[in-house]
């Protein structure tokens, strides 16, 4: 194709077509909703690849990766409505770069590198943390290295209502937990900043302890320590600290298989 | 009877769900032109020139108007008659931009997109001058911003003062005086139908409109002010309209898309998207009230001091009325000896206000009832028995017009709620200390029935034998959605005898139908309805006159039902009669009947929330609702309980969600979006209850009250109840944001 006119890439054309946004008025649209080989789930090998046109339905209800890392089925099936999500597509949500997207915090959980085909017909494989949008690389597939994942996974996210919305904050975690126990830990948060970010210091508070009352408090505590490192003095910021306590609680819940209304996280309240 | 009290479906719900029905944006008309508008990015700015650039030469541009070469009449786009005195202030393109979103320019051209286009080659000058963006900046300077200023755009735009009683020793007698300020939310009404028209020329110099409005009569009225010419002129016609709520009540586009077409001698058509939905027609207001409130110890309310302040935006619209229609609404909920009210309108740079869904009351409701719910806490009292105690009896007059409230059953819509509600046990239990609190609340509301004592508060209705034994409703009806239509052919069809699917509406019309004021002030079943069973009456009796004669009986032994007239054990179809009275040359039956308002009763209502809220994230589920209301009677059960379930969505929004939420700084617009305006879906419906009180109101048609307002107006106080319940928490800004809610929690928990 001729750099002169710009080309845009578009799948389930979720951000691109709606009419709230400008559509650009040059340049060459590229539809890949119909490009078989980038759709697919690839779950049964030693890393999972996802091709970038397989949508956020499929991804969803994808048992096999739900048993591997639960945290991106979980992300999916909160992402947007059912009528966005049937459209909507993996390398979609990872080109928009929303701070909030919900997908790309799960994908950064777990290391995800990303297969690309660049404009001059080359191929090239980056991590996700390295990927700008913009550059006219088309994402070919996630690899999520199996090396990066730990036997549990969730994600929780808060929006200003439960369903169809953009989340505040995201939440996505992963750990080693067996006889009531954590080993490792690993927690990203979307929406704190332009790119999903590690939280360190919960990450800490909880790796080697126990699920109990005392460590969850210590557990709470890092998390709003996190927020605070990240966006302290924005407006957002009072909420947010706070928030995270009970997105951290519920995410926590989740990758136990527990309710976040069950006693023992009451008492850490 | 047969028709009313009946589940009968939407007599145009098979046209809609098939997608049959043409709505505005659907008609396809030859030669037809569209247009855009250019709206402006300032809050308060003169126009010092405006440069078209190419857009003229782009292809397919027709042309460009703005405030140089269009009309420079006044106008109110709220009036309702032709001639009514109010201020009219606005223009169709102003010289002076008073908001963001305020219109400077249109762009005719053969298609939307060039149009569009051509918008973008428009260079425009502003010289921005000092902008007033909130209602308590607006009180800081009365004289005028601008030159061009008065003797509008001064304010306060109205007051009104009201005493009644002895309120100093009220407040010196009580055994508590309790002071709440309450902010309510400006908000937006969300219909799926964007605002569209479409105008066309028709001969002898005339222009047709064919618009989704609440009243075509408006319409002409606006139009005919801003374009000074006779109303006879514009032949006005309703559209199907994909949702209202008040936000079609004041014509936006009518006025320019007239001037259009009479213009371009081409049909246009105008519509806005969804954005410039939000930025540039209408909101409710926002509202500041400061109540002050006496109790005795057992409940009575001794008195009540109340100050509402109500931001009604750049024009003054009918945001005059504001001030008077929160206290009539206000003062016929309690009898209360004591009563002082100051209620004042103020303009700012910000985005114009107008009707929605019960025009002041959500507002005034919410300020009563959230505040006399903390009042009543403060001292341990139950929020429904001292309600009991205060709410007015039926026959009571209100202080302010003395108007008789009718059979008003506040009183047993509480009682009864209490106990479906389960309120007693449900109130004690509060669990505390745990991250998801569980809470209940209550509130209770009235509205009206109608524009009486306003003088002409009147309709007419006209019912006519159709050859097939049918019959036609013609009066200038504007069903919203809500299923008046329906309901009003269940009384035509009650009282002739036939079935409610027999009877055919006409579309409003302001060349065939009466003059009527339009789907407004919850008039239409109440005094419509009244119209429209009078005319069915009188022609059930020239129907009975008739099938006397093919019959050869007695009219008075003449029974009509189920589209036959029987007589003693000889029967006749109508259709057989109209067949008969034809071959005679004799007129079908018809008959016309205009219905004088004489009363104004009050709709009474209690609603009853269950709320569950995570301490954590400040996130509210409404999980239970009960909503009792007293209609006097159900012409449709059905579409009651449909206008509640809709009534307590838009209320849920506006107590936990929805905000235009205007920058104070700038006056923009944060919520142009449904992005950023939150509105409750579907997973934030609770499971919802609804108990009619059906105890008759004398002066409605067989005996009904309306609904359609008051549906919506103590869902919210209802709400923030119990979340304030929950939490022991005093939260009165709405909506009660997750932020918000969060820092009354951590302000509680400092206080331990």
């Amino acid at each position: 194709m001729k750099r002169s006119s710009p080309v845009y890439f578009v799948a389930g054309g979720t951000d691109l077509l709606t009419s709230a946004r400008q559509m650009p008025l040059v340049g060459t649209l590229v539809d890949l909703s119909g490009v078989h080989d980038l759709a697919f789930i690839e779950s049964s090998g030693a890393d999972i690849r996802i091709g970038g046109a397989t949508t956020i339905a499929a991804i969803a209800a994808h048992t096999k990766l739900a048993a591997r890392f639960s945290a991106l089925s979980q992300a999916a099936g909160e992402c947007g409505s059912m009528q966005i999500r049937n459209r909507a597509t993996l390398g979609g949500n990872i080109a928009n770069a929303a701070p909030a997207a919900d997908l790309v915090t799960a994908l950064i959980l777990a290391n995800a590198r990303l297969k690309l085909f660049l404009p001059g017909g080359s191929c090239a494989e980056i991590t996700l943390e390295e990927f700008r949008s913009g550059t006219g690389a088309l994402i070919a597939e996630a690899v999520l290295p199996n090396l990066e994942l730990l036997p549990r996974s969730a994600f929780a996210k808060l929006g200003l209502r439960r369903d169809l919305t953009i989340a505040r904050i995201n939440l996505a975690a992963m750990a080693e937990f067996s006889d009531g126990r954590f080993g490792s830990v690993r927690l990203v948060a979307g929406a704190l900043g332009p790119h999903p970010i590690r939280l360190l210091r919960a990450e800490g508070a909880l790796s080697g302890c126990p699920l109990a009352p005392a460590s969850l408090r210590v557990f709470v505590d890092a998390l709003a320590a996190d927020v605070d490192a990240a966006i302290a003095g924005r407006a957002s910021h009072c909420w947010k600290r706070r928030a995270i306590r009970g997105l951290g609680l519920d995410a926590i819940a989740r990758l136990c298989e527990m309710s976040p209304r069950d006693p023992l996280f009451d008492e850490t309240w | 009877m047969d028709q009313v009290a009946r589940r009968i479906p939407l007599i145009d719900g098979i046209e809609k769900v098939t997608g049959r029905l043409r709505f505005t944006a659907d008609r396809k008309l030859p030669g037809l032109a569209h247009s855009a508008l250019l709206l402006s990015p300032r809050a308060h700015a003169r126009i010092v020139s405006l440069d078209p650039g190419d857009a003229l030469d782009l292809p397919g541009v027709i042309g460009l108007w703005w405030h140089a070469n269009t009309p420079k009449n006044g106008y109110n786009s709220s009036i309702w008659y032709a001639g009514q005195s109010a201020l009219a202030d606005e223009r169709m393109f102003p010289p002076v931009v008073r908001h963001i979103g305020d219109r400077v320019a249109v762009v005719l051209a053969e298609t939307e997109d060039i149009a569009r286009a051509a918008l973008s080659r428009i260079a425009v000058t502003y010289e921005d001058l000092p902008s007033v963006l909130s209602a308590e900046a607006a009180l800081d300077h009365a004289g005028p911003v601008t030159d061009a200023d008065g003797p509008t755009y001064l304010n306060p735009v109205d007051e009104i003062a009201f005493a009644h009683g002895d309120l100093e020793s009220a407040m010196a007698r009580a055994d508590h005086v309790a002071e709440v300020t309450v902010r309510t939310p400006r908000s937006h009404h969300c219909a799926i139908e964007p605002h569209v028209c479409l105008a066309w020329p028709e001969p002898g110099g005339r222009v047709a409109i064919h618009s989704p409005c609440q009243s075509v009569f408006a319409v002409q009225a606006v139009v005919a002010q801003a374009l000074a010419i006779d109303p006879d002129r514009l032949h006005v016609t309703k559209a199907p309209i994909g949702g209202s709520f008040g936000g079609k009540a004041e014509p936006i586009l009518d006025p320019i898309c007239a001037f259009l077409a009479l213009r371009s001698g081409r049909p246009v058509r105008m519509a806005l998207n969804r954005q410039e939905t939000f930025t540039s027609t209408r909101t409710r207001s926002a509202a500041y009230g400061r109540m002050r409130i006496a109790l005795a110890a057992d409940g009575r309310i001794l008195g009540r001091d109340t100050e509402v302040l109500v931001d009604i935006g750049a024009y003054c619209t009918g945001g005059s009325y504001l001030p008077g229609s929160m206290l009539q609404r206000l003062v016929r909920l309690y009898a209360i000896p004591a009563e002082r009210y100051r209620g004042r309108a103020v303009y700012t740079n910000t985005l114009p206000t107008g009707a929605f869904r019960g025009y002041g009351s959500p507002q005034i409701h919410a300020i009563g009832e959230i505040a006399l719910d903390l009042a009543l806490c403060d001292m341990g009292l139950d929020p429904v028995a001292a309600r009991v105690r205060n709410i007015v009896a039926p026959a009571a007059r209100d202080p302010w017009q003395n108007l008789p409230l009718g059979n008003a059953r506040g009183a047993d819509c509480l009682i009864q709620g209490a106990e479906t509600f389960g309120w007693t046990g449900r109130r004690a239990e509060r669990k505390a200390n745990s991250r998801f609190r569980c809470g209940v609340g209550m509130a209770v509301a009235t509205h009206i029935n109608g524009c009486f004592p306003g003088e002409d508060e009147a309709s007419t209705a006209t019912l006519r034998l159709l050859p097939n034994g049918h019959a036609e409703l013609v009066c200038a009806l504007h069903d919203l959605g809500c299923g008046s239509d329906t309901s009003l052919a269940q009384i035509a069809a009650e009282t002739v005898g036939l079935n409610a699917s027999d009877i055919h509406v006409a579309a409003a019309d302001t060349d065939t139908c009466a003059y009527d004021l339009g789907t407004r002030a919850s008039r239409m079943t109440y005094i419509v309805g009244e119209a429209v069973r009078q005319a069915g009456i009188a022609l059930a009796a020239a129907v009975a006159e008739q099938a006397a004669l093919a019959l050869n009986a007695q009219s008075n032994e003449i029974v009509l039902r189920c589209g036959r007239a029987t007589a003693n054990d000889r029967s006749i179809t109508l259709a057989e009669l109209a067949a008969w009275l034809s071959t005679r040359g004799t007129d079908l039956p018809a008959a016309t009947y205009t219905h004088r308002a004489t009363a104004n009763p009050g709709s009474y209502a209690a609603h009853f929330a269950e709320v569950d809220v995570d301490t954590l994230t400040g996130q509210v589920r409404v999980t239970d609702y009960l909503a009792v209301h007293d209609v006097g009677r159900a012409i449709n059960p059905m579409l009651v309980e449909g206008q509640i379930h809709g009534g307590i969505q838009i209320g849920i929004g506006y107590a936990l969600y929805e905000d235009v939420a205007v920058d104070t700084g700038t006056g923009r617009v944060h919520a142009d979006s449904f992005a950023r305006y939150t509105v409750a879906n579907a997973p934030e419906m609770p499971p919802v209850r609804v108990l009619l009180i059906e105890e008759g109101e004398p002066t409605g048609p067989f005996g009904a009250k309306a609904i359609g307002e008051i549906a919506t107006i103590p869902v919210a106080p209802a709400v923030v109840n119990a979340v304030n319940h929950a939490l022991g928490s005093r939260l009165t800004d709405l909506p009660l944001l997750p932020d918000r809610i969060v820092e009354a929690v951590v302000q509680i928990e400092r206080q331990g």
